[in-house]
């Protein structure tokens, strides 16, 4: 009974990495049809790694969960 | 352009979101907290909002019901992570709110953003609007809303044609708001637009097609994708324009300027001339090829004094956004709807807004009753209706010469009685004119035909 909210918390936690992950690329979409938007993609693109490494090591803690 | 209120407590998101919001053309505010966004609400005025279930000082709803103690009327989006909550927050929607689930997406926003309001104004005003902006309940208003409502369910362009302030643009919002397109309406005024630039407007521009064209730009054809194009004074564009825009209408491609692929558009065209059909035939302004492209299904905008049903419920409405605006409480005197009724507005609906205004800024602050005791014409209308209007029909009813002839033995009042109703006929009923011709004033002339109508009324009528 006590590990559920554990496990819904992580769910919550890594929804938001992945959240940015999905409207950065989104961001990436639109700015890519913008000429000069080169810095702001490569920012984006880095982004999108930080977010991808915190959701992989949530993801990880959930493992260890069961 | 929106102004939109962001209000979420994860900084990274409302950093992204608000960037993809720019994007789509809004002008973009954002708010960690309730408190935050309570202060912005304070401050600015807001045409959205994107509000977060969960923020660190309370619930949105906590927000929801803020705004609506302030009767704002901006339009709410709830945005949530959780799925779970979906169905909740669907039980929540009306006219007033809908909802997204994160990760929002451009198109997403773009949709809620486009949520039109046609319904909504009948929350916060109790003036009943056809397609969300036509008000009249007048036989000539009935028979213009039957033909939008018929020809918004096709794809065919529309040409209006009316007086100059007779509401062109609010009928062709209205064929927009009717229709079941999903993109926007974009309007350009083509008697505004420099001739050299008309094709870059038109059509877009690459970047370096010409001096000054440091970046792309897109068209309004493209602008318009799946939505409506407002042409507005279409008669004013330059002959020598006229066949690239035929040749888009046709083949429902354009090319930018300095381009050399086509791009497909698809958007209705709806344009408006103020020159009737005749003026536009004989002084060769349009092309007879790009008549029969623009003017598929031609509307025509009743003027004003031919609606005069619509004048007194016009006149409140606009009462009611001035009261709105400053609020106050100020309320149309009957005197003030009688001397509104009877004038003749050749300067139409804008006129009639324009004489509302007057009398607002005039009105005694002391007092709720707002009086019209003179109606200023437009020196412009004025001189329209003498250059129109008087000669053709001077001839047969000058002032100095009336048709019927004078009896011996008729009393001074009944040739007075006589040469006002013939003034008057000779210029369409407009008060205004007809007492400058008299040589008396306008006011005058009301207390004449108050006097006749109150003696005779059978032969008045």
């Amino acid at each position: 009974m006590t590990d559920k909210p554990d496990i819904a918390t992580l769910i919550h936690d890594a929804r938001k990495p992945l959240n940015h992950i999905s409207m950065h690329a989104e961001l990436i979409k639109i700015l890519s049809q913008k000429p000069g938007s080169e810095a702001e993609i490569q920012q984006s693109a880095e982004d999108i790694i930080k977010a991808s490494k915190a959701c992989s090591e949530l993801l990880q803690t959930l493992m260890t969960q069961d | 352009m929106k102004t939109v209120l962001l209000v979420d407590d994860d900084h990274e998101f409302t950093t992204i979101a608000a960037r993809i919001i720019e994007f789509i053309g809004c002008d973009v505010y954002t708010a960690g907290s309730i408190g935050e966004a309570k202060q912005w609400l304070a401050d600015m005025r807001f045409d959205h909002l994107f509000l977060d279930f969960m923020l660190p000082d309370g619930s949105g709803l906590h927000l929801i019901d803020h705004i609506r103690s302030l009767k704002l009327t901006a339009q709410i989006t709830l945005i949530t992570g959780h799925p779970s909550v979906k169905a909740a927050l669907a039980s929540m929607c009306d006219e007033q709110i809908n909802y997204l689930t994160k990760p929002i997406e451009a198109d997403d926003v773009k949709r809620v953003l486009n949520t039109k309001t046609a319904t909504h104004h009948a929350q916060s005003d109790p003036f009943e609007r056809h397609f969300g902006c036509l008000i009249g309940h007048s036989p000539a208003m009935k028979k213009l809303v039957t033909m939008i409502e018929r020809v918004a369910k096709t794809n065919a362009n529309v040409l209006l044609m009316g007086e100059s302030g007779s509401g062109k643009e609010v009928v062709a919002q209205a064929i927009h708001n009717a229709s079941q397109c999903s993109g926007e309406q974009v309007s350009v005024n083509c008697g505004a637009i420099a001739k050299d630039l008309i094709g870059s407007e038109l059509f877009g521009h690459e970047k370096g097609a010409f001096t000054g064209a440091i970046n792309q730009k897109k068209g309004v054809f493209e602008l318009a994708q799946n939505g409506t194009l407002f042409l507005d004074e279409v008669t004013e564009m330059p002959i020598e324009m006229q066949p690239n825009l035929l040749r888009a209408l046709e083949t429902q491609t354009i090319t930018r300027v300095g381009g050399a692929k086509p791009i497909e558009v698809n958007c209705r065209v709806v344009s408006a001339t103020n020159r009737t059909l005749a003026e536009i035939a004989q002084k060769n302004v349009l092309r007879e090829d790009i008549y029969f492209r623009l003017a598929v299904f031609p509307i025509e905008i009743p003027p004003l004094r031919a609606r005069p049903q619509d004048i007194p419920l016009l006149s409140e409405f606009f009462v009611h956004q001035l009261n709105d605006e400053y609020k106050t409480q100020y309320q149309l005197t009957e005197q003030a709807h009688t001397v509104l009724s009877a004038h003749s507005w050749p300067g139409n609906i804008r006129e009639l807004k324009h004489c509302i205004h007057r009398a607002f800024i005039m009105a005694d602050p002391d007092t709720t009753t707002l009086t019209i005791d003179e109606i200023v014409s437009s020196p412009f209308a004025s001189a329209q209706a003498s250059d129109n209007q008087v000669p053709p029909r001077a001839p047969a009813t000058s002032a100095t010469t009336p048709s019927a002839p004078v009896k011996v033995g008729e009393t001074i009042e009944e040739v007075e009685r006589k040469l006002i109703y013939q003034t008057l006929e000779s210029v369409d009923g407009n008060k205004t004119l007809a007492a400058k011709m008299l040589g008396i004033s306008t006011k005058t002339l009301y207390n004449r035909l108050n006097a006749y109508e109150q003696s005779t009324p059978e032969e008045t009528k």
